[in-house]
């Protein structure tokens, strides 16, 4: 076992803000992946519900890298240098220059794919007066609210959700515009979106990487091989929790698609919890100068590792989304009920993502470093 | 004692451990060299096995590896070799990332605190302050001047060796004393000349 070099503890290199970055690029990267699969199952389909998931996956998206990135850049020595991304982030050989360029990619990507999913007349997955009229019903209204009279897409009257937002700061007729006139045919748009995929996906993977690849892998818990299932996993599921929380709450009841999805999100979720497991049991044994950063994750960050992430953020939620679809299909549960165990598995994910990325990085951090020699 | 540019890569400053008292003198004599602000520590004494009894303390600094991982990870390239294969950071590229302190295993890379002018932050010998990336540069002024780094120069027991990969392995072999890396950070610190400097 290498020797323990001791630099004066607290060894504080990264602070709070890149959990909260690294945590929230998960989020974002999973959310984008799994609504873009709900976009394509309410395309094939034809389901409105798949598309509302969608909609609310780009829109996690969308959230995810308004809160990560000026986070991290508020820790940077230099912000407004690296805000300068293109011409100073150029050794692509560093996982933290891919990311940056991956996250402009899914930043363009996630914005286009929200824009022309929630604004325009003739946005995809929307209720219509009948199947042969392409035009919206809902028009205007907020895509998130059912039922209720059509109204014109550009009315001012539209209240409610993202578009009303944009209808308040007098920005929907402009957005709409724009949707109209850039989207795509519905197959380019999923093709599209599917190479745009390709830099969530990269986001995704860099979640893991940003905590600190390079040629010596110097942070045992971050071994590569244990955290990247952990990040993926667990950036899907939450992803997609986050979504069906926020579709049930628009849509105030729950139809299949929705409680599909709600299963697909425990699912993931479950597959997420296994890895962390995994690192627990298991890294410990392959990389032993993992133990003391492992033995930190269940004794001195107890409370936000095994309380607030594995207990509130994992398996409660798991917990939430299956009990949710299970009590609606056996008439055990209404509507309102499903959607509240939807809303809140959404609330636990986004605290125990926090959480688990915290407790990761402070956990290890406040290691004695093992030094090869 | 060599020069950055002597032949068989660039000289570098590496610890006798069997020979360090623990002392401190060479945090004191880089700091007074460089009028270096309070946070930082280009060279520091750390504790070696802490908290056990076999607790030492030992001094730890750049080393300026011929595989440096900070250069690696770096973005920005604000890391780079210079010509003779020593590593320098460009002060005025460098973006307060600790990409490269996370990514070095020898803790060398610092961050101090202390406000230096724009002008400081250019200047190739590191930024020392504003919170960017600063590390020892092997007192390179001082080697143009034939005069060795100010840490191994003043170390009143010859705990820091400073030379080249050759004049190491010499000056190792004479005091019969092997250096502190295993293989894994002789091939990162040395390269091709790791086993040049390991011997058997």
């Amino acid at each position: 076992m290498p020797t323990e070099v001791t630099y004066g503890l607290p060894y504080d290199q990264w602070n709070w803000r890149i959990g909260v970055y690294i945590a929230m690029i998960g989020l974002a990267g999973g959310a984008y992946l799994t609504g873009y699969v709900a976009d394509l199952l309410a395309e094939k389909r034809d389901s409105r519900q798949y598309g509302q998931v969608a909609t609310f996956g780009y829109l996690v998206g969308l959230g995810g890298l308004a809160i990560g990135p000026p986070i991290l850049l508020s820790h940077l020595a230099a912000p407004f240098r690296a805000m300068m991304i293109p011409l100073t982030m150029t050794n692509l050989g560093s996982w933290m220059s891919i990311g940056a360029y991956m996250l402009m990619g899914f930043g363009l990507g996630t914005t286009l794919m929200f824009l022309w999913l929630a604004f325009g007349t003739n946005r995809p997955h929307v209720q219509t007066l009948d199947s042969s009229n392409e035009v919206a019903a809902d028009g205007g209204e907020d895509v998130a609210a059912d039922g209720g009279p059509a109204k014109a897409a550009t009315s001012d009257e539209t209240a409610g959700g993202f578009r009303g937002a944009a209808n308040k700061v007098g920005l929907m007729n402009l957005l709409d515009s724009i949707a109209d006139y850039t989207r795509p045919s519905r197959r380019n748009r999923l093709v599209v979106g599917a190479l745009f995929g390709i830099f969530a996906a990269g986001v995704l993977v860099y979640s893991a990487m940003a905590y600190g690849s390079g040629s010596t892998e110097r942070v045992a818990l971050w071994d590569p091989t244990f955290l990247l299932p952990v990040q993926i996993l667990t950036g899907l599921g939450a992803g997609l929790t986050i979504a069906v929380g926020l579709a049930a709450l628009a849509e105030r009841d729950v139809g299949r698609p929705i409680q599909n999805c709600s299963l697909g999100a425990a699912g993931l979720l479950a597959g997420g919890l296994v890895a962390v497991l995994a690192t627990l049991f298991l890294l410990p044994e392959q990389i032993p100068e993992a133990q003391p950063a492992v033995d930190n994750l269940t004794s001195a960050y107890a409370l936000e590792f095994v309380g607030i992430a594995l207990v509130g953020g994992l398996l409660l939620p798991i917990v939430l989304s299956i009990a949710g679809t299970l009590g609606v299909r056996r008439d055990a549960l209404s509507d309102s009920g499903a959607v509240g165990a939807y809303v809140a598995a959404a609330a636990l994910v986004v605290a125990g993502k926090l959480a688990l990325a915290l407790s990761y990085l402070m956990a290890a951090e406040f290691t004695p470093m093992p030094l090869p020699v | 004692m060599s020069t950055q540019d002597s032949n068989g890569g660039p000289a570098r400053v590496i610890p006798n451990w069997e020979s360090c008292i623990d002392c401190g003198a060479c945090e004191v004599a880089c700091q007074r060299t460089w009028d270096l602000p309070p946070e930082s520590d280009r060279i520091q004494v750390v504790a070696i096995e802490h908290g056990t009894d076999n607790e030492t303390n030992k001094p730890m600094q750049c080393y300026n590896c011929a595989e440096a991982p900070c250069i690696d990870v770096c973005p920005t390239e604000a890391l780079h070799y210079t010509d003779n294969g020593s590593v320098r950071v460009s002060g005025d590229k460098c973006i307060g990332c600790h990409y490269c302190g996370v990514g070095c295993p020898f803790g060398a890379p610092q961050f101090p605190d202390g406000e230096v002018p724009e002008a400081q932050e250019s200047e190739p010998l590191g930024a020392r302050g504003n919170g960017l990336m600063d590390k020892c540069t092997t007192c390179e002024p001082r080697q143009e001047n034939d005069l060795e780094p100010a840490c191994s120069s003043e170390c009143p027991t010859d705990a820091l060796l400073f030379g080249t990969p050759e004049e190491l392995s010499e000056k190792l072999d004479e005091d019969n004393v092997s250096t502190p890396f295993n293989e894994e950070s002789a091939q990162i610190i040395f390269g091709d000349d790791a086993d040049e400097v390991m011997g058997d």
